[in-house]
């Protein structure tokens, strides 16, 4: 959660101002640190897709820990890798927080595999997408979400540059967002590791704190010369991801979408919320100027008129 | 999962640890040393224990392949010649005894605090299982699905919801990778 | 509207004394004055009621269907599109057409164009029933419609897009109900209140540029979450809120030019001649401010391709596809404008206006749909979701039709004021 602090507050900040105008909403705003560097202890994962044989465990284990709704396949099915929806392959939805798919790569004997969940951002687009606060980044490095205040907008449906959070429409009166949440109040709060991390058995899935897996993910590439793209994805991703990939293949062959900004998708937005404040206070200024200055005529001729007739 | 209770774990480990050392820790390890079989079921949970002929495996590769250098042979990754050129065989070979079946709990995560740690990615015992054993098989055409050397027990089952009707009719047995 | 002035020649209530000197009561006022056989009649003479009665008898049980079995009884439930039809035509279409309400109050109120009052109201209430009913659409989409004042009361994100938008909306639909509360105070006789939002005027207008300025813009920003996602050419981080901002100028006047030639047309017998005699002229001053909104449009669309270097862009299917929406809907409406503004040529003007609306919508869906992920797949709406656009569109044209039909926007209250 690099610098999201200062950002935050300086938003909020304009915001709120934005806020109490309209109708004079002042919230104190918190005293925040100047210089926050992000959770010290934050945790992430980092995926070795070198590692990965598509075995789908993690699947089946994040249906079990999250009392998501059964499969329509078993999971130790694999046809599901040949599941096209419009040309796509299969993606997180209402029924599955994480899949794994496969990836035929020129050049390789063999596919390779690739676990899709929610990447737990440093300063998550949807987080900063979200107008009732629903989603936190927690210290231990999970993004979670709150059911009990979202209104079903989807904005971070539209934020999120992984296409992650999904939305449970088939239900009317109970919907919300379905995603990932880092086992967040299950396991990661008791210091344990993801459901889907402990059911690896390939330990494709390294979890650890995030510091520590950039330096486990560099010296894997360094001491396996050859076999990785020279790139961490998510150090830097949409301004850094608690949870990283290394591949042997170009990402963009394993479905990654590089063309995600190695910036926090907020810093999109601050050029027009900082116009805010400005709006604000500039304009009724300014437009009763102009009103004065075009009414000008008509009063002085008002006036005229009433000296005339005293 | 597999997280059996660390009595079963000690247990299997001083099994395993009395079968590899009859009498003469001391003198340079031989293929004859070694056990037959090996009963890999610290971790069995999902799946069955591995019946390990290790008997047969030795056939197939050198000690280091599996071991690196705790068996006494010289170890030729790169990576381990920097330290490990003049390892002597150590005291213990069994994978657990390096290999911690708890690799991503509280301990082993603040154990990176260590500035002297040079094995910050050590795999942890399951991960040492299939990365050594799946690598190899794969190689040398070894069965690579997860039943060809465990079958899944009914919790495994239940876990991976086998009762649900496949795409095919039948459950497949695996995939190749 | 014909069939009524040709049964009922004289321009039913105006003033609030009946010719034989009693009031009118409110019930007759609803009534316009007559029987209800006589209503009944008028209403079923007319060949449009029938058309929306198709699209009703279809469009509620579906509307019921989404409220009782969820969205994806509807929709395609896309989580790829999260945002379908009810927010790209509803949301980011409705809403720059309703900027009228602020362009013709500022005209008026802040310039001093006196000329234009004839037409303000009319822009004022095509801008609060643009602006209502684009909430309409939002509680037709949103998960949790119940959950509408939560970004209010409840649970606040501040540092939101959407929160501005929420706030400025919920806040400039106030504003805007209150400018056209005077028109109802008149109608229903409490002049008290009518002489209140006069003094206020000026406030509830300027209000009306600061929260029309930013949540405008802030309906641009909000795609500035998906830097990724939008085709370039439609997308571009430092001009996206004034891309919308500047585009909504065009839409609102042209709007109101196609709103008063409906009424000027079918709806004769409510216009008074203060209204008819001014229309033309006025719709020709609308027109020529439509031309230079859509030159200073053009001018920045093409900055920001020039600014984020897109131009190899428009050497693909997806540049051709961007220029002809630039092409039909805002170079060949400019022109029109200008040479219909130039040579008095209103009906010019008034097709070039039709034109730059439908241009709007376009440009509208092409950024929450169509140029949306583009390089994923298209998504091409649920029958149900085009229908229930369609109804909520047709309930639009009711309302707007029943408050023209009734409050003094298009002829002036006689008697006091």
């Amino acid at each position: 959660m690099n610098k999201l602090f200062n950002r935050r507050g300086f938003l909020q900040g304009g915001l709120a101002g934005a806020a109490a105008a309209t109708i004079s909403l002042a919230k104190p705003s918190k005293a925040q640190a100047t210089t926050f560097e992000g959770y010290p202890n934050s945790m992430g994962v980092l995926v070795d897709l070198s590692r990965c044989v598509g075995c789908r465990s993690c699947e089946a284990a994040c249906n079990k820990e999250q009392h998501l709704p059964e499969p329509e396949l078993p999971f130790n099915d694999f046809s599901v890798f040949d599941e096209m929806h419009h040309g796509q392959k299969r993606r997180p939805d209402e029924t599955r927080y994480t899949v794994v798919n496969s990836y035929a790569i020129p050049g390789r004997e063999h596919p390779l595999f690739r676990k899709i969940q929610c990447n737990h951002c440093q300063e998550p687009a949807c987080l900063t997408s979200c107008f009732v606060n629903a989603y936190t980044k927690t210290p231990e490095g999970a993004v979670i979400y709150n059911a009990d205040v979202c209104v079903g907008c989807r904005t971070c449906m539209i934020a999120c540059p992984f296409n992650i959070p999904t939305f449970r429409y088939s239900s009317a009166f109970h919907p919300r967002i379905m995603k990932c949440i880092f086992c967040y109040d299950t396991r990661l709060t008791k210091g344990l590791p993801p459901a889907c991390v402990e059911a690896c058995p390939q330990e494709a899935l390294t979890f650890g704190r995030r510091t520590d897996l950039l330096e486990v993910g560099r010296q894997r590439i360094r001491e396996n010369q050859g076999t990785y793209v020279d790139h961490i994805y998510g150090e830097h991703e949409a301004g850094g991801t608690a949870w990283m990939y290394l591949s042997p293949a170009p990402f963009e062959q394993v479905g990654f979408d590089t063309s995600v900004p190695k910036e926090p998708i907020l810093n999109y937005v601050k050029d027009f919320l900082s116009i805010v404040p400005m709006v604000l206070t500039i304009w009724p200024a300014l437009f009763a100027g102009i009103h004065l200055l075009a009414t000008r005529k008509e009063k002085m001729e008002q006036q005229n008129e009433n000296q005339g007739e005293v | 999962m597999n997280t059996n209770p660390k009595a079963v774990l000690t247990a299997a480990a001083l099994l395993l640890a009395g079968v590899l050392f009859p009498g003469h820790p001391s003198h340079a390890m031989d293929q004859l040393d070694a056990p037959e079989t090996v009963t890999i079921d610290t971790l069995a949970n999902l799946y069955q224990p591995v019946e390990f002929s290790h008997k047969r495996h030795v056939l197939l590769a050198r000690c280091k392949d599996c071991h690196h250098h705790t068996t006494g042979q010289q170890d030729m990754d790169a990576n381990c010649v920097r330290c490990h050129a003049n390892s002597p065989e150590s005291t213990t070979v069994a994978c657990s005894d390096c290999h911690t079946p708890k690799k991503f709990y509280p301990q082993h995560v603040t154990a990176m605090d260590n500035p002297n740690l040079y094995h910050i990615d050590k795999p942890g015992l399951k991960g040492a299982y299939h990365l050594n054993c799946v690598g190899c098989h794969e190689r040398k055409n070894g069965p690579t699905g997860c039943e060809g050397c465990h079958a899944m027990t009914d919790k495994g089952k239940a876990f991976f919801d086998v009762q649900k009707k496949t795409a095919a009719g039948t459950t497949k047995e695996q995939h190749s990778r | 509207m014909n069939h009524f002035s040709n049964h009922k020649q004289e321009i039913p209530i105006v003033a609030p004394i009946k010719p034989d000197g009693t009031a009118w009561s409110i019930r007759e006022k609803l009534w316009l004055g007559l029987s209800r056989e006589e209503y009944k009649q008028q209403f079923l003479r007319n060949p449009i009621n029938w058309l929306l009665i198709g699209i009703f008898a279809v469009g509620i049980p579906i509307i019921l269907q989404r409220y009782l079995f969820g969205l994806s009884t509807v929709t395609h439930a896309s989580n790829d599109y999260p945002w379908g039809l009810f927010l790209g035509f509803g949301l980011f279409g409705m809403v720059p057409l309703s900027a009228s309400g602020f362009l013709l109050g500022t005209t008026v109120e802040i310039f001093g164009r006196k000329d234009f009052v004839p037409i303000e109201r009319l822009a004022l209430l095509n801008g609060l029933l643009g602006y209502f009913f684009a909430v309409v659409y939002l509680e037709v989409d949103l998960g949790m419609p119940w959950r509408l004042y939560y970004p209010m009361f409840i649970s606040l994100g501040p540092a939101a897009v959407l929160f501005l938008v929420a706030w400025h909306v919920a806040t400039y639909l106030s504003v805007q109900i209150a400018e056209v509360s005077s028109a109802y105070f008149e109608w229903i006789g409490w002049l008290k209140g009518k002489r209140f939002i006069k003094s206020i005027a000026i406030g509830l207008t300027i209000a009306g540029i600061i929260l029309s300025t930013l949540h405008q813009g802030a309906l641009g920003a909000l795609f500035n979450y998906a830097p990724s996602k939008v085709h370039p050419l439609w997308f571009s981080a430092n001009f996206m809120w004034i891309h919308f901002f500047c585009s909504a100028i065009f839409a609102g006047l042209s709007m109101v030019i196609i709103s008063s030639t409906l009424c000027k047309t079918f709806m004769t017998w409510r216009c008074d001649s203060r209204f008819m005699d001014n229309v033309d002229k006025l719709t020709l001053g609308l027109g020529k401010g439509c031309a230079y909104a859509m030159i200073t449009y053009l001018v920045i669309k093409l900055v920001g391709v020039a600014h984020d270097n897109d131009w190899a862009y428009l050497l693909t299917g997806w540049g051709q596809y961007f220029l002809l929406e630039l092409g039909i809907g805002v170079v060949f409406p400019m022109c029109l404008f200008a040479y219909g503004v130039k040579n008095q040529k209103v009906n010019l003007v008034r097709f070039a206006a039709l034109i730059s609306v439908l241009g709007i919508v376009w440009n509208r869906l092409n950024t929450a749909l169509i140029a949306f992920n583009w390089r994923l797949y298209q998504e091409i709406p649920h029958w149900k979701e085009v229908w229930v656009t369609i109804t909520i569109f047709a309930l639009y044209f009711i309302v707007y039709r029943f408050i023209l039909y009734r409050l003094p926007i298009l002829y002036q209250w006689q008697g006091e004021k």
